[in-house]
């Protein structure tokens, strides 16, 4: 079993034309185990990105307080590639295009970083181990021989995402905001391929706005974020809550003075 | 009153000559450039400071045999190519043509039994058509000189298939000069793909001087691919030139991964109506080299298309010079001169330049220009970080992607596979010291 802490967490950003320090997260702390499925929800604007760049390893994000740690060990020091070979992953929001690099020699590049040069994966084991993901994200092979991201649709890169994160089978994974942008089938799809990694041990961190994809990944524990902060945490019952009441709701219940970016 | 004094290397350049059974057209050409290129003007190109480069210290031209050289270390992959030939300093150790394209007239051959087998042909377009042999000083140098290459030709009407490999093998283990003339001809509407890779054995250090021709007539079709390696150690001249007729179309894709200090000299003329040139370069440079770059593409007849796209990336201290120059002239009208170029930088040391040049003499035309210099992309960094690839990997794997739109348009999985291996042995000398 492995654990990630996250205690007190303060982050900023830099604003590039202001030259001004923001403050995101406020202090943040969580703690999960392999075999447990967490969700934060919360409104726009709340730091949910935030805090898994920052998890991650995000050079533009600043750590001013607290630490990340995982079985135990500061994970501050450590550049974003040392974190995921130590275990992280992060399926994002955002994923870069990188045109003359196919999808399939990324996918290895990867794996084979965290195996000995003498111990690289053998051709046709990973080939077998792809085609499997394949078969359960519903992708045809021509997709693992376009060049990374490169003129995939959003559907397409989120889908993207998971395969990578099931052929990587990470300790945790952050999976920010992958629901957005996904119709009810791919959404499926996409949890269905996140349902095959649940185990002893995997864990996973899933940030989403809305209760729907927790209906498909049924988490262990739900967490609402407001301004930077985690101001509650529950069972999915809490998810559903939220989707009745809005996160207004949820503030005012609270007693919380927070000013929501998308309130009317 | 004429001086009778013998011009320095006068006789030995005959006998040269005499020993290669060479026609006396080119003896004679040889001779005259001899005595005349030392006056000539160096080419000039802009940023390019080359000058003081020791291009035109030669050797006493004397037959050299180089057919037993090891060549294990270049890892050359020809054994399942159709049409092939390999040379290493003068000596041809293996040539192949499909007896179906010997039969319908296609000629691949070494440079010297080229001229012994066809003598006029080759004189009707060796340094007639793309270049003249006194357009400059090192241009008349490589004719007195010449001493390998190779010539191609292909009938009217023909389409060859299956693609034509030159591997051009500098014997540099020993001082010898590196003299060297393609000449590529494509007759009214033929097709040919033709690929050519220079490369060194040896750590001599010795001078390169690179000429290659293409001219395409009506309706021609060349698809031409090169990846130039020569040694760090080999201080070069690349010339190549392409000359077009209506409707011809040219592609280059061209990778410059030489270690050592080259000038490039690079000239398309698109002389008739509708002709197109596509020019896509890459390249790499490393340690203490000066790769310096003149792509150049001259619109001289109506409607014609040149289009060119370079991308370089600079390592360590070295330092990388491009020069895009598109030049539309009086009369060309309706014609369109479009040019990209741009430069990665990895190192703090390191020098590039882009220089976009638009030389515009026609008001019916359209043009472009893009030109960076800028460092590897932070986001893509961190995503390929993010997946547990090292930093230095990751660059890697950036810069592939940065040179990918010239590698894709390499015809031969072949070559692009070997320009692809050989881009990440130079990034991963390159990035040693970073």
């Amino acid at each position: 079993m492995s654990k990630l802490e996250v205690k007190n967490l303060h982050v900023a950003v830099v604003d590039e034309d202001k030259g001004l320090q923001k403050e995101i997260l406020k202090g943040v702390n969580l703690t999960m185990n392999t075999g447990e499925i967490h969700a934060i929800m919360g409104p726009n604007g709340t730091g949910k990105s935030t805090l898994s760049q920052a998890i991650m390893g995000n050079p533009a994000y600043k750590v001013t307080e607290g630490d990340v740690l995982l079985n135990g060990k500061s994970l501050l020091d450590l550049p974003v590639d040392e974190r995921a070979r130590a275990g992280l992953f992060l399926a994002m929001q955002y994923p870069a295009e990188i045109a003359g690099v196919t999808n399939v020699e990324f996918m290895r590049a990867a794996i084979n970083a965290r195996r000995a040069d003498d111990d690289q994966i053998p051709v046709l084991e990973f080939m077998k181990f792809l085609d499997k993901n394949l078969d359960i994200l519903d992708m045809t092979d021509d997709m693992v021989e376009r060049y990374l991201n490169e003129g995939f649709s959003g559907g397409e890169k989120k889908r993207n995402e998971i395969l990578q994160l099931m052929m990587i089978q990470p300790k945790f994974a952050i999976l920010d905001e992958i629901d957005s942008g996904l119709d009810i089938d791919a959404l499926k799809v996409v949890s269905k391929g996140v349902n095959s990694m649940r185990g002893a041990e995997f864990g996973s961190l899933i940030i989403t706005h809305y209760q729907r994809l927790l209906n498909y990944i049924v988490p262990d524990t739900v967490h609402v974020m407001m301004d930077g902060r985690i101001v509650e945490s529950g069972g999915p019952e809490l998810a559903e809550k939220l989707e009745a009441e809005g996160y207004a709701g949820v503030r005012d219940d609270l007693g919380l003075d927070v000013k929501l970016t998308d309130e009317i | 009153m004429e001086t009778q004094a013998e011009i320095e290397f006068q006789s030995a350049v005959s006998a040269f000559s005499a020993a290669h059974n060479e026609p006396d057209w080119l003896r004679d050409l040889r001779l005259t450039m001899l005595a005349k290129y030392p006056a000539l003007a160096l080419p000039v190109f802009e940023k390019i400071k080359y000058q003081r480069w020791p291009l035109t210290d030669v050797h006493e031209p004397a037959v050299q045999d180089s057919s037993a050289i090891d060549l294990s270390s270049l890892d050359l992959d020809y054994a399942e190519a159709k049409n092939v030939l390999v040379t290493v300093g003068e000596s041809v150790i293996a040539t192949r043509l499909d007896p179906a394209l010997a039969a319908q007239g296609v000629i691949f051959t070494d440079l010297f039994t080229a001229v012994r087998e066809h003598p006029d042909l080759v004189q009707k377009y060796f340094m007639t058509t793309a270049i003249k042999p006194d357009a400059n000083r090192l241009a008349a140098f490589n004719t007195a000189f010449v001493n390998g290459g190779a010539f191609l030709y292909v009938p009217k009407g023909v389409t060859v298939k299956d693609p034509i490999q030159g591997y051009y093998i500098q014997d540099s283990t020993r001082t010898q000069d590196f003299i060297q003339h393609v000449l590529v001809v494509a007759e009214t509407n033929s097709q040919v793909t033709y690929s050519e890779n220079y490369a060194t054995v040896g750590e001599q250090a010795n001078l390169a001087n690179v000429i290659v021709e293409v001219v395409a007539a009506d309706d021609a079709h060349v698809r031409f691919s090169a990846v130039d390696q020569l040694s760090k150690a080999t201080t070069g001249y690349v010339s190549r030139q392409g000359n077009l007729a209506n409707d011809a179309k040219l592609d280059w894709a061209v990778g410059m991964m030489n270690d050592g200090n080259v000038v490039v000299d690079f000239n398309t003329d698109l002389v008739g109506h509708g002709a197109h040139a596509e020019v896509k370069v890459v390249a790499v440079t490393t340690g203490e080299q000066l790769q310096g770059i003149d792509t150049r593409v001259t619109n001289l007849g109506q409607h014609t298309v040149g289009h060119i796209l370079q991308h370089g990336v600079i390592l360590e201290s070295s330092a990388l010079i491009f020069n895009g120059v598109g030049h539309i002239v009086k009369g060309a009208r309706g014609s369109d001169a479009q040019q990209e170029s741009r430069v990665l930088m990895l190192s703090t040391h390191a020098r590039g330049d882009a220089n976009p040049i638009l030389l515009i003499d026609e008001n019916d035309v359209t043009a472009g220009h893009a030109a960076s210099v800028g460092r590897v992309n932070e986001e893509q960094m961190y995503y390929l970080m993010s997946r547990g690839i090292d930093k230095k990997r990751a660059e890697r794997l950036v810069i592939r992607g940065f040179l990918g739109n010239v590698l894709t348009e390499i015809p031969t999985k072949r070559v692009r596979d070997q320009l692809t291996a050989t881009i990440e042995r130079k990034l991963e000398n390159g990035q040693k010291s970073e």
